[in-house]
């Protein structure tokens, strides 16, 4: 198979070599850690603990509430100081568990220990990922235990393992390819036994040369693994361009890569996955990426969940007068108006920037001059340009025909215009009101029919 | 920490390339031709361009001033407007002309319908198109230097012939963006940079070669349709005016639809227009169907369509209809064409009839005598041998002059009392001059009557008042001469028009050039 590409998409500075030779380090909070009771897809999880409980490390604080829910993990051992409204990273109050951390992160019983996984069967894999509170750790968040549980698991044809990590500046991904292969392999091998009839593809970057390498050698000898090198271009790992880099079908909006034979996660979900199986760890920490010219020593880091943003960059050393701090990339990272806010499981960078190209790019906007760049770089084949008009005016059915929400926000129109619009800001508030728009159209019509 | 973050919404990060480098990257693909333009027609080209481009800048910095507008002088779409304006100009306008067309275009096109990216046809053209009905005659008046030849696209109107090779370099006559060669690299250029799409100009220029081979009248015959497409800023319009982005789609597929509206447009004006112009209105026109072609013309989103029969069938609208709507329209731009084909085949005749009918008033008035005109075959074929044998009448003995056609002048029993013959020249003071010149059997000639005439007015026109034209009556010679100092005593001295010597002689040699044809053929 030769280097995919696909159709539009952008080319913004990589940014990589800030981080991109920094081992994941464990960092281990001091602090207090708190737990937003939804940080997955789907309903809140419902505590199990309360005001003044003791926890330690790997015990359950708040329980899956339903089917597409997920269990949640204290990361420490302490005391619950409340359970209360905290600010989360998206800058609102939300419901948390907030626990008081003794520093000592003692291990809940069992937590830890090497498990035969041998003979586990499909379903009991199942289980324990559901047990283990694993979700999306892409970013997606979606709870895993649902995703590999399609209405019909042989008609999976491919698990593919999603390593592009295309989004700037983060490398905690290809860390993970280069250091821990082994957990990535054995997490497909556990995977693979749910879809009897899929084969495994590691879809990865060409600009992770070592990750290439390292994971090649070590599906070698296996035939139902292999790796798939991508194009450098953002956004290359958005779900529906990788179902298409591996079965080169398009993957419809409001389908799902299993309607296509194929289910996606990333390395970290597979390599928790395994520890989960392996270890009868339930996920606690993740790796995650420090960088920016707004730190002193960026890296790479195995943080603990609930871990705070304020205390890992006092760890990195924030510099005065940063402008900027985002959690994740440039490209979808989601900017704090605040660094007293925890890390969850979908977090997997914090980007701090002196500069804000944002704000300088204000003064030189100007009028839309229809250049059209916007329309050739749109991964989903939109038409930005039209979508921007119709969302200005509040103009939902025409919204609606300019397939306005088959956007992916993934921001390569916003990064490409000239004109330094707020395309995908202007698209991420209209999508809401124009698919209830489409839903009541729909609805009429089937009524009048 | 001691500040406030900035929060925004996704991205976070922006590309350096902004409007004025996309304005900055047309400017600089435009140099080429511009420099070209400037050293091939002199000094007062440059003073045409610098006018114009400053016009559109003090035009659009008071706007923004007296509207209380953010200064939009930085963004160096003013700059663009200008100089497409005046490449778009004969080298020898009045400085006026730029003025008051960079201000037009800007104002009237741009400011008033809401400044950069607002305005729904290209300024630069508009202000063309304006100057044009305006002031009709400077707008159209190539001659540099006082020494005046045919624009390539007029020789072709009449007939004539042209070099291509040099049409390519750009050592013709014309507006000041006139070689093709410095305009494709700029084109290059810009393609290369992202700026503009290859879609418009290729299109642009392959449905012209189309149309044109169709209704062109001489097929799909290389050396004319290059000379065609070299010609009439057609490279300047499909590269540089009709790529502009705020008045053309914004789909690739819409962008196809409307590079080919502009090229069919601008091949039926250029055959069935009264002028040798016809990418203005081929783009101002297909500039207003934009909106529409963005309307229909929507491309099928990522997924929808392909390979994926199974999974939305409950989907119509995801059934995308782009192919099916731009064949439509396609088919509708094919018929239209088809069917003005058709309608020129079928009325060919007839327009030849039409054309006879009005000459022939022209005809009686210079051979009074005669009850009817009729073609002859033999002196047709031989007026088809002279114009095949070289571009002008005699190898250009006469100057650029050419026999249009030859009619017997009959009485009322059929006899032919003598000759009535048109003749065009192209050396008039403004160009192209048509006469009809009546010689009678015994080789006199009986008058001379005008049917194209565009000079000075109260100079050259007054060729036209019938002192000066009846000069020529009832004299029976082999050539006349022009006396510049007047005070003819023979009968071959013609009096010249005191400051119209230019006029006079044109007149003058194509007279002769009639009575050469006579006397070699009719006589």
């Amino acid at each position: 198979m030769g280097i995919y590409s696909f159709r539009g998409g952008v080319h913004p500075a990589g940014n990589k070599e800030l981080t991109r030779d920094m081992a994941l380090t464990p960092f281990l909070a001091r602090q207090e850690m708190v737990y937003p009771l939804g940080q997955h897809i789907g309903k809140p999880a419902a505590p199990v603990v309360k005001k003044g409980d003791e926890v330690l490390a790997g015990q359950l604080i708040a329980q899956a509430d339903g089917f597409v829910s997920a269990n949640i993990y204290s990361a420490c051992s302490g005391k619950v100081k409340a359970v209360d409204h905290h600010l989360s990273g998206a800058g609102i109050q939300t419901p948390c568990i907030i626990i008081d951390n003794d520093g000592q992160y003692t291990p809940a019983p069992g937590v830890g220990t090497a498990c035969d996984y041998a003979d586990l069967t499909g379903p009991q894999i199942l289980d324990k990922i559901k047990w283990a509170g694993i979700v999306g750790l892409g970013g997606a968040g979606f709870p895993t235990h649902v995703k590999l549980a399609p209405k019909n698991p042989s008609a999976i044809q491919y698990f593919i393992a999603n390593g592009a990590e295309c989004e700037p500046g983060i490398t905690c991904d290809d860390r993970l390819m280069v250091e821990r292969p082994e957990e990535i392999i054995e997490g497909m091998k556990l995977i693979l036994r749910l879809f009897p009839k899929a084969n495994g593809v590691i879809a990865i970057e060409a600009n992770k040369p070592e990750a290439i390498k390292i994971m090649k050698k070590a599906v070698s000898g296996d035939d139902r693994l292999s790796v798939l090198v991508l194009k450098v271009k953002y956004p290359q790992g958005s779900e529906r361009n990788l179902v298409h880099a591996v079965t080169h079908k398009y993957m419809p909006s409001g389908s799902l890569p299993a309607d296509l034979g194929c289910v996606v996660d990333n390395v970290t979900t597979i390599s928790a996955i395994y520890r989960a199986v392996a270890f009868n760890e339930p996920l606690m920490e993740k790796g995650l990426t420090v960088t920016g010219d707004g730190v002193e020593r960026p890296g790479n880091f195995k943080v603990r969940l609930g871990t705070s943003v304020q205390e890992l960059l006092e760890h990195c050393g924030l510099k005065d007068g940063v402008k900027k701090i985002y959690l994740g990339g440039p490209m979808m990272g989601l900017a704090l108006s605040d660094t007293g806010v925890p890390l969850v499981k979908t977090n997997n960078a914090i980007t701090c920037m002196m500069t804000d190209p944002v704000e300088e790019s204000e003064r030189f906007g100007t009028n839309c001059i229809r250049c059209g760049r916007c329309t050739r770089v749109c991964p989903m084949g939109l038409l930005p340009q039209q979508m921007s008009e119709a969302a200005e005016k509040k103009n939902y059915e025409r919204y609606v025909k300019f397939h306005g929400t088959d956007c992916i926000a993934c921001g390569c129109c916003t990064y490409t215009c000239p004109a330094k619009r707020p395309l995908t800001q202007l698209f991420a508030q209209t999508k809401p009101a124009a698919m209830a728009w489409k839903r009541e159209h729909e609805a009429n019509k089937e009524g009048k029919a | 920490m001691s500040n406030l973050l900035n929060v925004s919404s996704n991205p976070h990060a922006r590309t350096e390339h902004d409007t004025l480098h996309e304005m900055y990257n047309v400017i600089l693909a435009l140099i080429p031709v511009t420099v070209f333009g400037v050293a091939h027609f002199g000094l007062h080209s440059l003073i045409i361009v610098v006018a114009s481009i400053l016009s559109a800048m003090v035009t659009e910095y008071v706007f923004d001033r007296i509207t209380h507008r953010k200064n939009s002088l930085w963004d160096g779409s003013a700059v663009v407007t200008g100089l497409l304006l005046a490449l778009v100009l004969p080298p020898t306008v009045p400085i006026f002309i730029p003025v008051v067309g960079s201000m037009f275009g800007i104002l009237f096109v741009k400011c008033f319908f809401g400044g950069l990216g607002q305005n729904f046809m290209n300024p630069a053209l508009a202000a063309r198109a304006f100057l044009l009905i305006s002031f009709g005659t400077l707008m159209t008046n190539y001659s540099v230097d006082g020494t005046s030849s045919a624009t390539p696209l007029a020789v072709l109107k009449t007939g004539g012939s042209v070099n291509t090779t040099k049409m390519l370099l750009g050592f013709v006559d014309g507006h000041i963006g006139i070689s093709i060669i410095c305009l494709l690299i700029g084109g290059l250029f810009l393609l290369i940079k992202g700026t503009i799409t290859w879609q418009i100009p290729i299109c642009g220029v392959l449905s012209f070669a189309f149309f044109m081979g169709v209704l062109g009248g001489k097929g799909f015959d290389p050396q004319f349709l290059a000379a065609h497409i070299c010609g009439g800023g057609l490279i300047l319009g499909v590269f540089f005016m009709a790529t502009d982005p705020v008045t053309s789609p914004i789909s690739a597929w819409g962008q196809a639809l409307y590079g080919i509206f502009v090229g069919a447009l601008a091949a039926v004006f250029r055959v069935f227009g009264n002028m040798a112009d016809s990418m203005t209105y081929a783009i101002i026109i297909a500039n207003l169907l934009v909106p529409l072609i963005d309307l229909v013309i929507i491309p099928r989103p990522f997924g929808i369509g392909r390979n994926v029969q199974y999974l939305l069938d409950d989907d119509q609208n995801g059934r995308i209809n782009i192919p099916k709507s731009a064949l439509i329209l396609m088919l509708i731009a094919l018929l239209t064409g088809g069917a003005l084909a058709g309608v020129n085949y079928l009325t060919a005749p007839t327009i030849a009839e039409n054309q006879l009918a009005a000459n022939l008033a022209a005809f009686e008035a210079v051979l009074p005598e005669a009850e009817s005109f009729e073609y002859d075959d033999a002196v047709t074929a031989k007026v088809e041998e002279a114009a095949a044998a070289s571009d002008y009448y005699a190898d250009g003995a006469f100057g650029k002059v050419m026999i249009n056609e030859v009619v017997a002048g009959k009485d009322a029993s059929g006899e032919t009392i003598g000759y009535a013959l048109s003749v065009t020249t192209m050396e008039g003071f403004e160009g192209e001059i048509t006469q009809s010149v009546g010689i009678s059997a015994d080789g006199t000639v009986q008058g001379i009557a005008f049917t194209v005439l565009a000079e000075t007015a109260g100079m050259g026109m007054r060729v036209d008042e019938p002192d000066w034209k009846s000069q020529f009556a009832g004299k029976q010679v082999d050539q006349f001469t022009l006396l510049k100092s007047g005070g003819a005593s023979s009968d071959e001295e013609i009096d010249s028009i005191s400051g119209a010597s230019t006029t006079s002689g044109a007149v003058v040699n194509a007279v002769n050039a009639a009575l050469d044809f006579y006397h070699t053929n009719l006589a």
